[in-house]
């Protein structure tokens, strides 16, 4: 709701196109005090997990953040009573192999995460979040009078053939929709859905794609058992494929902290016109010792689903 | 009960007055010669003595002198003073009509005195904008504006074009009480903040008082604007009209019953997306937006004998803004009844009860489906307000009375169709509230030189159910409070109460002819506030009131200043110093969600304020070349648990340096000429001295923790103006002027924000951008008639 409602005052403002101009210019800003930044999007996709620890940088450098390569980085599951050391592989990145039989990301387990740097301990704790996308056998199970030929989980393509506009050319493309549903009932879910061509993720920052409960506003006491992904929430950005790219979805059910982390953050990096509200810093979940070097960033646990499509098969 | 005391304490007090005193009193109503509109402000003296009384805001004067002849003085500014030689020896009604300079008749003696009611008057921190001075003022796209007139005065500011509103010695936009008719209206605004709701047609008279407030006014802290409009006239039908480049308006007043009863209705309709549609492409989003506003003034009156006048005005306006997909429209409407009553010569009442309602209305359709979204939300107040002048003697002027105000609000009302059938709602229970006040206040004679001014209102407000009171539990400042407890209350139940005395003191010392001093003090509580942490705030914005978890807002100003003038009060001149301190003032915690959010409270912080400056206005009243410059050195400041390092940090509204000049030059019997420069040094502003690289982002971030730790740059403009008077001489009926502006003559692209992205073909570059609202310089040319 704070996102749309972000939208349409950006809408308000385009208003003022007809008198209003944008130049970049040139300032001089002061340098910032030195941060931990760690980044730990852990999920339960069968792949190799990442935790990224940087330094921050200059606002206006275009230098990637320098890497902490001399950290340590465990991951402890409090419920399972587990921990899992990540190993250096360089770039900031900390990389823990999981089995191909097993993930470390359980549902509803609560986590820990330590980080050590020069000795100092930076902590977070996070909860994993149920899978609450529907399947047709969690339909089965929980919802037998469901008709679950209705339900299904994928990527429809639809072929545009857009005609010249202007002097534009005429294109043949294809964009996606993503269908899902997901599980109604007074807990809210919030996901953020990330969309790959060709295994590329689309990684800007208006490439963001968030949602709760599939709809883009909390469903308590939904008179349904499950509502369906609707768009344009689920339209997969404005995106253009050709026939043979694979549009991947991934659907990240995260925490209503992270939710609202990637919210603030994007609001921050979008933060312009007559409306922009006050800059203020991101709510980190980093807990830093006092006196220390500040630690920033956030540390989630997500379950993942997956669906892909070969586009114009 | 306080009704009743003060009635039979002023019954008493005038009875013993009526014996004791060898006095009689000539009272009666100013009025302009040429309209029959009443004179506000205009002054009766003995001539050659220092006694002698201003017109209220009805026109109504009461002056108190000893049996015997007396030469009585009837001024105003831009009139030809009255003379009139009298033979007191009863109460005396005596209404006059006094006559615009220029248009003199012979039997009227031209004292060539100028108006020094500014060094007299024990008014300070006040501006009093005329209609006439108005016109005169370079406007935006040619629209002469009230609210962007003010914004040239010391101590107005605003955070640039296309900011609604206008702040006040550092005060947030809310924090300004705009009456119009007495009716409070809500957003001033036209075009986000291009332009104001009041259409200068149906306004007569503009008051902006920044400091030293007469108790008769409350309810917030920085300012009152009080507007008044229009009676129409009351002698022969009028027309006034105007084209623009933006806007056409319309006015019609005249007599239902000559010197009896009148009228006047404006209107006004934007063409807007009309005039842009052939600029905009095919591809262009824009394309099909509807995008205009109207409104609607209008005013009668009767008077019914000479002891009674009856009055209704009315104020519609709105905004529209839509294309296919959505439609947005937002606006005020506000209807005022009043009864001025004069119970004897010395006793004025003017009773007024007024309804005002603010609302928006916002809807979403995705095309070619049933999902949406709607939301809407409003704001209602009604209030019945009974106030009195007793006229005692000529040392002493009594002014009391009260209020009722009851709050109506309806936070949001939001559905959202998502998919076929299902429909979900977000509906904030509403939320009611009442404001009570009585107040009594003195204009004190106390010798020749010194006036003095006391008063005290008494405010009291109640959050009122039905409704659900949330408590909140204490945490870290700046984090969202989380929520301890739920308490329903039913209707008209009361969840919570606030009292506070509200002390107004003022002064005047009479230094000599040409000087005087003059201070003032005064507390003032406001219960509700605007809930925005936008740079502007957006039609999109709601107040909220004062509830069991937010205090009201208290302040308490004290003003000392100097005035004099020059060569026989050819210029004023004054310097003005202020200390404001407030209490409760709102804020939000970092990455707050204001809207949609039932429990908004605990995203809400409050802290201290502090403003202080220094004003100096010179202004030159006659001549053909005439104006004013005013320069302000001010500083306003906020300390909020939780923010910036729980340290004083500058507020979004702080601006160090202010110069206006505004300049008038009568070339010719045809041509007049216009200009205006303004100087602001820039905005505060929160700017980031890192970046931080999560997940592919690169989110700004500010080490230091400080709020508003650079400044945009300074902003400033020049806009000129030239009137063509068609005219060939003042008499004839048919009048046409042609008005030429250029509004920021030198293409400055001031900068409303700066704000920071990352570059679009490098996303690992971020670079800083300057927003201009105006990005050049707008030429207009505006048609004005009246008949």
């Amino acid at each position: 709701m704070y996102k749309l409602v972000y939208k349409i005052i950006f809408l308000l403002s385009s208003i003022f196109i007809f008198t209003s101009c944008e130049d970049v210019i040139q300032i001089k800003l002061d340098k910032g005090g030195k941060l931990v930044v760690i980044d730990a999007f852990v999920d339960d996709l069968r792949k190799p997990q990442i935790v990224r620890v940087l330094n921050n940088t200059d606002y206006f450098s275009d230098q990637s953040s320098e890497p902490i390569s001399n950290a340590q980085v465990v991951l402890k599951d409090l419920t399972a009573n587990k921990s899992y050391s990540f190993t250096y592989a360089g770039n900031g990145n900390y990389q823990f192999n999981i089995t191909p039989a097993d993930t470390i990301a359980k549902p509803n387990h609560q986590y820990e995460l330590n980080v050590t740097v020069n000795g100092t301990l930076y902590r977070a704790l996070a909860t994993q979040k149920r899978r609450a996308i529907a399947s047709k056998i969690d339909l089965k199970k929980d919802y037998p009078f469901i008709d679950t030929s209705l339900v299904f989980l994928g990527i429809m393509d639809t072929l545009i053939e857009q005609t010249p506009i202007g002097n534009g050319p005429a294109e043949k493309f294809y964009t996606t929709l993503l269908f899902a549903v997901d599980i109604a009932d007074n807990n809210p879910d919030y996901y953020r859905i990330k969309a790959f061509r060709n295994d590329t993720l689309f990684n800007k920052t208006n490439d963001l794609l968030l949602c709760i409960d599939g709809t883009g506003g909390e469903v308590y006491n939904s008179p349904e058992p499950f509502s369906f992904f609707s768009p344009p929430v689920t339209f997969l950005g404005f995106q253009k494929y050709q026939k043979n790219d694979k549009c991947k979805a991934e659907i990240h059910s995260i925490s209503k902290e992270a939710y609202n982390f990637f919210l603030q953050a994007q609001l921050q990096v979008t933060n312009s016109g007559l409306f922009a509200t006050t800059p203020e810093n991101v709510r980190t979940n980093i807990i830093s010792p006092t006196g220390a070097i500040k630690g920033v960033g956030w540390f989630n646990m997500a379950s993942v689903t997956t669906t892909s499509l070969v586009m114009g098969l | 009960m306080f009704n009743k005391i003060l009635f039979s304490f002023i019954t008493i007090l005038t009875c013993f007055l009526g014996i004791a005193q060898e006095k009689f009193t000539i009272s009666g109503y100013i009025k302009d010669s040429k309209n029959g509109e009443v004179m506000i402000g205009a002054t009766i003296s003995k001539k050659g003595t220092g006694i002698g009384v201003a017109a209220n805001e009805y026109g109504f004067y009461s002056l108190n002198l000893p049996k015997g002849t007396h030469i009585i003085a009837i001024q105003t500014i831009g009139y030809a003073t009255q003379n009139f030689t009298i033979n007191l020896d009863k109460n005396t009604k005596l209404n006059v009509e006094l006559v615009e300079e220029g248009k003199q008749l012979d039997e009227v003696v031209i004292t060539g005195e100028a108006e020094d009611k500014n060094i007299k008057s024990i008014e300070m921190s006040t501006a009093k904008l005329d209609i006439k001075q108005i016109n005169k003022i370079p406007a935006l796209l040619g629209e002469v504006d009230v609210v962007r007139s003010i914004q040239l005065l010391p101590g107005v500011t605003t955070v640039g074009e296309g900011a609604s509103g206008f702040n006040v010695r550092g005060g947030n936009v809310d924090q300004n009480l705009i009456l119009l008719d007495e009716a409070p209206v809500y957003n001033s605004s036209h075009l986000f903040g291009f332009f104001s709701v009041f259409n200068p047609d149906a306004v007569k008279d503009v008051k902006l008082i920044k400091g030293g407030v007469p108790a008769q006014f409350g309810g917030r802290v920085s300012s009152i604007l009080d507007i008044r409009m229009k009676e129409g006239n009351n002698k022969k039908f009028a027309v006034n009209g105007g084209i623009g480049t933006i806007f056409s308006r319309l006015s019609i007043e005249g007599p239902i019953k000559k010197d009896k009863a009148s009228f006047i209705v404006a209107a006004r309709r934007s063409y807007l997306d009309a005039l842009i549609k052939p600029f905009l492409k095919e591809t262009s989003p824009l394309k099909g937006v509807v995008f205009n506003f109207y409104d609607l003034t209008a005013k009668l009156n009767y008077r019914i004998n000479d002891k009674n006048t009856v009055f209704a005005s009315g104020y519609f306006g709105r905004d529209q803004f839509g294309a296919s997909v959505f439609k947005f429209n937002w606006g005020n409407s506000t209807a005022t009844a009043r009864w001025n009553h004069i119970f004897n010569n010395k006793l004025f009442m003017n009773l007024s009860s007024f309804y005002s309602n603010y609302d928006y209305y916002l809807e979403f359709k995705l095309p070619a489906s049933n999902q949406g979204f709607k939301w809407s939300s409003n704001i209602v107040n009604y209030s019945f307000k009974p106030d009195f002048s007793w006229y005692v003697n000529n040392k002493n002027t009594v002014k009391f009375g009260t209020q009722v105000l009851f709050y109506d609000f309806l936070p949001y009302k939001a559905t959202g169709q998502f998919q076929e059938g299902a429909e979900v709602k977000f509906v904030s229970p509403k939320r009611y509230g009442a404001e009570y006040s009585a107040y009594i206040s003195n204009e004190h004679k106390v010798k020749p030189r010194l006036t003095l001014e006391y008063g005290l209102r008494v405010s009291a407000f109640t959050y009122l159910g039905k409704g659900t009171a949330f408590t909140f539990r204490d945490t870290i400042p700046n984090t969202e409070r989380p929520l301890n407890d739920s308490v329903r209350y039913g209707p008209r139940e009361i969840i919570q109460n606030y009292v506070n005395p509200e002390p107004r003191f003022a002064m005047n010392y009479v230094v000599n002819q040409f000087s005087s001093i003059k201070a003032s003090y005064n507390r003032m509580a406001q219960y509700l506030q605007l809930i925005s942490n936008t740079a502007a705030s957006t039609p999109l914005d709601v107040y909220t009131m004062a509830t069991n978890n937010l205090k009201p807002l208290l302040a308490d100003q004290v003003s000392v200043g100097y005035f004099r003038n020059l060569k026989e009060n050819m210029y004023e001149t004054s310097v003005e110093v202020y200390y404001k301190y407030l209490q409760n003032q709102l804020d939000y915690i970092d990455n707050a969600s204001l809207f949609i959010n039932p429990t908004v409270e605990n995203q809400l912080l409050q802290g201290l304020g502090r403003a202080y400056g220094a004003e100096f206005f010179f202004k030159k009243t006659k001549g053909k070349l005439n104006g004013w410059v005013s320069y302000t050195l001010s500083r306003t400041e906020r300390l909020v648990r939780g923010i910036s390092n729980d340290k004083w940090f500058v507020s979004r509204y702080d601006r160090t340096h202010v110069l206006n000049t505004v300049v008038n030059y009568d070339l010719t019997k045809y041509w007049s000429l216009s200009a205006n420069f303004v100087f602001l040094s820039g905005t505060p502003s929160t700017f980031p001295n890192t970046k931080l690289e999560i997940q592919d982002m690169s989110i700004p971030y500010n080490t230091t923790g400080q709020r508003n730790n650079y400044r945009v740059t300074p902003y400033h403009r020049l806009d000129l103006g030239a009137t063509f008077n068609f005219r060939k001489n003042d008499e004839r009926k048919y009048k046409q002027t042609l008005v030429f502006s250029i509004y920021n003559v030198y293409n400055r692209r001031n900068a409303y924000s700066i704000y920071f992205r990352p570059n679009s073909t490098n996303a690992n570059i971020n670079e800083a951008v300057r927003f201009s609202v105006i990005g050049s310089f707008v030429p207009a040319v505006t048609y004005n008639f009246s008949f």
